[in-house]
């Protein structure tokens, strides 16, 4: 059989060792060298491009800590950051409240029809913030909002009930699509509690209620402060909510001030000086979640097994389910059918009627906005291109990373990692002052636009990529290796089939949320790159709410859709894990 | 790319030097025919608006495409300063609405000098707005008040812009920002003359409801979110007409007119194309679009738009050149301190 | 079919030496078994073999041409060997014939070609009725027929099998002991077996190379390696025995409380002096009743510590009588001693083994 061997030479020709080194170097150390080289634009670029230019004089680059004088040298600045901080944590708080006790429900409880909880926790993330303010602002509008309308005719008050346009009222907006967070870190953290800790307690004559408050609660601390991490870094990161509402609400926002930054006068360098507090709250809160989440902590002690009996709460249950359906209502059914209402209307002011009634909307939009044709074609194409390559990027590293093919390729896997600790806002930050400018000159076009949206992204993908590749047995790959067939071949015919649901579920788990992201967008989209989320947020300065909703309902449509598609070929927990 | 940029930046320097008469607009039409598309930076019309006047032009010669980029003065002008900044030539025709910014990017050297064909045939208000033709009038839009009809009688609504900070209108005002939109920036430089630095602080008071465009306060009284507010003559009389519970008041105190103009930045990539479209926005056809609108017509051939007062019966009262050059950042800074954002 | 050599390898990790200084010379057609408890570097050396790892020193030949060196290592899919998994490593998204398939398909056979092939060597290993099922429909054993049909189907110039039993259950593991050497008798392959399970090797083996701490302790032939363990760890690893230590003192060797005439003993024993190691199996010791007559070979009186019926056989602990170190003794059933009974313990010198 040794004719299927390739001739070899011996060790005899010792001058033409090197040679042979060579050919029998696997191409994966070029792969590395590759890998490391496009992490490097992805990752360190942004970055550090983000540092320097913060030290830098505008034109002409020469070292100054001016930026930073400027940055933080007037009060409404300063006061924008506090904003912002005590904007995090009054949503992380509204979404404790909202999403413990449904966790507590769908966990421990008998509450019946629990789907209906995750059903909630679905439209939440179905819905992007902005899509969600948008919707509220038809609700409650302080004046003409229905809500308050309602309230005036009921009550004959003069003031409003809930005006959208307030502190409270951005609080609520991203609560409302931040508490899924809460709900699944303290769920994991529940499920992982044994029923015989709760029944130690009843069996010493402890009521169910003080059990569960004295008992269960505190043993998931942890992981419900995990999830209120997770919760305060995204709101203050937020771009879409404060921009919408925080303007005519006169309050303003880490993130809105730096979008003004960037307006006129343009000052990307204090912009940059001015992002550099959100970037170390993001990463020093996330290396405290890490410390909370990984200590051997108490959760963890019961192992994972023990058993789990649901508990009868009696009437309460019905209590509970209600509360699930209101926050499902607020945070989605609300707003999302009042967009869809505001879309087929003339005008959303008048209410519904059929004289009101109007296709036209959807038609401008779909046939004869040139604008809105081309966001909606550069949303699906910078997403798809985005989670395309992410997925590559993530999955080269993911293989050389797992099977430790060269050293130091855990230096892959942290950098792919390390976009997680940066805010979307800053990085496009980043991605404007490395490579906006002369010389690669990408300002403005597509290419800066999708090369962010794989940075932003590309922590979701690793996670994704990674978790696939440890599923497969590297024996897997070497029974392909010692029949004959090379890396590449284990990797088409084994590896790649293999890993068809990952590759499928790393897609959408990256298409769908940057087909709706606005944060990076906003600050690198020129005038033949925008995407749907920029448009509908230029569309809300000029008061165009039906042509706007019309746009969120179809970004609403297809995220559906392909969140359907996910649990259809993928499973039904696809964009549930608590992969943060 | 490349030579694109060269041969803007030749052409503009043929045109500067006066070496050449205006060329014929068929001539134009070929090179820009060649050219296939111009893109449009613009604030001074709505996204709606622009798009059609965009395909009223392709309509007009065919085979050139209008990219319309629209947004808010300040916003479109802060891209403009960027492309310039990071040397990207992107934007053929721009039509912002703060004439600061025009008379910054000449004096910088970054405007294309050129004479169009249509350029002297303007009503005679529009003609002296720029001698040196570097820019264009191509809108007119008073910036008036409006009140909705169904929460607010005729003989309720206020007469003049300290309605704005009567008290009595308490959480019933509509507003602009003038960081955003650059109508309202010279509108504010106009009320801190007038009125002083008090009139934004009793503006406050009477939390008004704040957009970013000055489009936006009409649609917010027409949706009945707010009684009163203010906005461009065009937008409330495009409102009215369309049969909306709108109604214009011209402020006894002077409606705020800015010209606004149109140029072609020197790196344009398309600078035939951008001079079609600019002599087109300067054309009869152009201004009896904009009248359906609500705009005010730059030709003296068409009569203003139904509902709507003509220009020269308007009581106008209008900031200085100066006056705007010195005056919108300090009011813009002044508007974010006094409003928090 | 080819021979196969190892000269002098070692793999180091850091410090540590994972395999050390190894040398094995495999017969075409030979079934080798490396065979030691885990960490051994058992498996090491088989990855070493198959191409996945490169050793620090020393060199693997093939039919005389180099394979591996610390310099360079022919990487595994050009080796021409085929391998059986400790996981079978069957790929779930293809059907058996299409895993029996993949490697003929590699060496680019025909359609036709590789369709007799993969029937013929699925009926050998009886598993033709399953060609088209996937693996997850399959049975712990039926995937391990299906890898070991895949590995031999592409005829291999070396079949290499990492704990190929490890996780079936205890019936399965002894049917397919005897499945692998038949397949071995019937196609010839030159062999090499990884296994901690010392029935394992015996069953398939031609030649067992014992393993311990990186370095092979003996290679010989399971008869051999039973009966004339070379090193203490041979002798406990392979099979029980009893340890001892004798000291040759005027013709007789001195036990912990008893003696045995060095006459008794082989030639080339009875010629060693000083401290000599013996392992005793405890299948060669006998007890005898108290007062039992001696029947020519030497008896020491003991006392019954321990014992345990075991069915095939009753496992005693005696200690001889002014001793501190018991022996393990295997006795038929019919020899009945209860605890504490005073016995004669009779000891075969021929059969014990100086270490």
């Amino acid at each position: 059989m040794t004719d299927n061997v390739t001739p070899y030479v011996g060790s005899a020709a010792g001058n033409r060792g090197y040679m042979r080194r060579f050919l029998n170097l696997e191409p994966i150390n070029l792969l590395w060298a590759l890998l490391f080289l496009v992490l490097i634009v992805l990752v360190v670029g942004p970055i550090g491009f983000l540092i320097k230019v913060s030290f830098q004089e505008g034109g002409n680059g020469s070292f100054t800590l001016d930026n930073y004088l400027e940055a933080y040298g007037r009060w409404r600045y300063l006061q924008a950051l506090i904003n912002s901080c005590l904007l995090g944590a009054c949503t992380a708080l509204l979404c404790v409240i909202f999403a413990v006790p449904m966790a507590w429900a769908v966990s421990r409880t008998n509450m019946p029809a629990k789907w209906f909880a995750w059903a909630s926790v679905l439209g939440a993330f179905i819905l992007p913030p902005y899509l969600t303010s948008i919707g509220w602002i038809l609700i409650a509008g302080p004046n003409s909002g229905w809500l308050n309308e309602g309230w005036r005719w009921l009550t004959g008050a003069e003031t409003p009930l809930f005006n959208i346009y307030s502190f409270f009222g951005i609080v609520l907006m991203i609560a409302l699509n931040a508490f899924p967070f809460i709900f699944l870190f303290t769920k994991a953290g529940l499920d992982m509690i044994s029923t015989e800790m709760e029944e130690a307690a009843a069996i010493l004559g402890s009521p169910t209620w003080y059990t569960s408050l004295k008992i269960t609660l505190p043993l998931v601390w942890p992981s419900i402060l995990g999830g209120i991490i997770i919760v305060f870094l995204e709101s203050i990161a937020l771009f879409g909510v404060p921009a919408i509402l925080g303007i005519p609400a006169r309050i303003n926002l880490v993130t809105t001030q730096l979008f003004q930054f960037f307006g006129y006068p343009f000052k990307m360098e204090v912009a940059a000086a001015y992002a550099m507090p959100l970037l170390l709250i993001t990463i020093s809160l996330i290396w405290v979640q890490r410390l909370l989440l990984n200590r051997k902590g108490f959760v963890t002690q019961t192992g994972k097994g023990g058993e789990r009996r649901e508990l009868d709460i009696g009437k309460w249950k019905w209590v509970l389910l209600a509360w699930c359906g209101f926050v499902g209502a607020l945070a989605m059914y609300l707003p999302g059918y009042t967009m869809v209402v505001a879309s087929f209307s003339e005008a959303w002011g008048k209410g519904m009627s059929a004289s009101n009634l109007t296709l036209a909307n959807y038609y401008d939009v779909l046939f004869v906005s040139r604008l809105t044709q081309e966001a909606i074609v550069n949303s699906f194409y910078f997403a798809g291109v985005a989670a395309c390559g992410a997925l590559t990027i993530a999955l080269c590293v993911a293989y050389v990373v797992t099977r430790k093919l060269v050293p130091f390729a855990n230096v892959l896997a942290f950098l792919c990692m390390a976009p997680f600790v940066i805010p979307g806002i800053v990085l496009a930050i980043g991605f404007y002052a490395a490579y906006a400018p002369p010389p690669l000159g990408l300002y403005g076009t597509s290419a800066i636009i999708i090369v962010a949206f794989i940075a932003r992204f590309l922590p979701i993908s690793y996670g994704t990529a990674a978790a696939g590749m440890r599923s497969i047995n590297p024996e897997m790959e070497e029974a392909v290796r010692v029949l004959g067939g090379g890396r590449l071949t284990a990797i088409r015919y084994v590896v790649a089939p293999l890993l068809k649901k990952t590759l499928f579920a790393g897609f959408l788990l990256v298409f769908i949320p940057a087909t709706r992201e606005l944060s990076a967008a906003i600050f690198l989209v020129g005038p033949s790159s925008r995407v749907m989320s920029v448009l509908i947020f230029d569309m809300t300065e000029e008061g165009r709410f039906e042509a706007v909703a019309a746009i969120g309902c179809i970004i609403l449509v297809t995220t559906t859709f392909f969140v359907w598609l996910g649990f259809k070929l993928v499973g039904r927990d696809f964009m549930m894990r608590t992969n943060h | 790319m490349h030579y694109t940029r060269l041969a803007a930046a030749v052409l503009g320097a043929f045109v500067a030097t006066g070496a050449s008469a205006q060329t014929s607009t068929d001539e134009l039409y070929e090179k820009a025919k060649a050219e296939g598309e111009v893109t449009w930076y613009v604030a001074q019309f709505t996204t709606s608006i622009a798009e059609d006047i965009g395909q009223d032009f392709t309509n007009a010669y065919p085979g050139v495409n209008v990219n319309v980029i629209r947004a808010t003065g300040q916003v479109v002008y802060s891209r403009l300063a960027q492309d310039l900044r990071n040397g990207v030539a992107q934007a053929d025709v721009f039509s912002g609405s703060d004439q600061t910014h025009l008379i910054s990017l000449k004096e910088e050297g970054n405007l294309l000098q050129f004479s169009p064909e249509n350029g002297p045939k303007l009503r005679k208000p529009y003609l002296d707005f720029e001698p040196d033709g570097y820019w264009y009038t191509t809108s007119a839009n008073p910036t008036v008040m409006a009140y909705n009809t169904d929460l607010v009688t005729a003989e309720e609504a206020p007469t003049n812009w300290t309605g704005l900070v009567d008290p009595k209108w308490k959480g019933k005002v509509a507003m602009s920002h003038p960081g955003f939109s650059g109508s309202t920036g010279s509108w504010a430089v106009l009320m801190r003359r007038l009125y002083g630095d008090e009139f934004f602080e009793q503006l406050e008071a009477n939390d008004p409801l704040i957009g970013r465009s000055l489009s936006d306060p009409p649609n917010t009284l027409v949706a009945g979110e707010r009684a009163i507010g203010i906005g461009t003559l065009a937008t409330v009389t495009r409102l009215k007409n369309a049969g909306n519970p709108i109604e214009i008041i011209y402020p006894e105190d002077g409606a705020k007119l800015t010209l606004s103009g149109t140029a072609i930045p020197a790196n344009a990539p398309h600078p035939n194309a951008a001079q079609l479209f600019v002599n087109y926005l300067l054309s009869e056809r152009a201004s009896d679009l904009m009248v359906t609108y609500g705009l005010q017509p730059m030709r003296p051939e068409v009569a203003p738009p139904p509902g709507a007062k003509a220009i020269d019966e308007i009581n106008l009262a209008s900031p200085t050149q100066d006056e705007l050059i010195n005056g919108v950042q300090p009011v813009i800074e002044l508007w974010r301190r006094v409003f928090g954002a | 079919m080819a021979k196969l050599d190892l000269n002098g390898i070692t793999k180091l990790y850091g410090e540590a030496r994972a395999v050390d200084d190894v040398n094995l010379s495999i017969e075409e057609g030979e079934f080798v078994s490396l065979l030691g408890p885990s960490g051994c570097g058992k498996t090491t050396t088989l990855r070493m073999i198959a191409g996945f790892m490169r050793p620090s020193s020393g060199t693997i030949t093939m039919e005389g041409r180099e394979l591996s060196s610390a310099r360079t290592s022919l990487p595994p899919e050009r080796r021409d060997m085929s391998m059986i998994f400790q996981s079978y490593a069957i790929w779930p998204n293809m059907t058996v014939a299409q895993n029996v398939g993949f490697g003929l398909k590699l060496r680019k056979f025909s359609k036709s070609e590789i369709d007799r092939q993969v029937m013929e060597i699925l009926r050998v290993t009886k598993m033709d009725h399953l060609a088209d099922r996937y693996p997850a429909e399959l049975s712990g054993g039926q995937q391990q027929r299906v890898a070991l049909a895949r590995a031999i189907v592409v005829k291999p110039g070396v079949l290499l099998l990492d704990e190929p039993l490890s996780n079936l259950d205890a019936n399965l593991r002894e049917e397919m002991r005897f499945e692998i050497r038949r397949l071995h008798d019937e196609f010839g392959i030159t062999t090499v077996y990884v296994t901690h399970d010392q029935g394992e090797a015996m069953v398939a083996s031609d030649r067992i190379a014992v393993m311990n701490a990186g370095r092979i302790e003996q290679i010989d032939t399971p008869f051999d390696l039973y009966n004339k363990p070379r090193s203490h760890f041979v002798a406990s690893f392979i099979g029980r025995t009893n340890l001892i230590t004798g000291k040759q003192v005027g013709g007789a060797f001195e036990f912990d409380g008893f003696r045995l005439d060095a006459g008794a003993f082989p030639a080339e024993t009875a010629a060693r002096t000083g401290m000599v190691d013996f392992s005793v199996r405890p299948q060669l010791l006998r007890l005898l009743p108290e007062g039992s007559q001696p029947n020519g070979k030497p008896a020491v009186q003991a006392v019954v510590d321990e014992r345990s019926y075991l069915g095939e056989n009753w496992d005693y602990l005696v200690r001889p009588a002014g001793t501190g170190k018991a022996l393990r003794v295997s006795a038929l059933p019919s020899d009945r001693h209860e605890v504490g009974a005073t016995v004669m313990l009779e000891f075969d010198p021929e059969q014990m083994v100086a270490l």
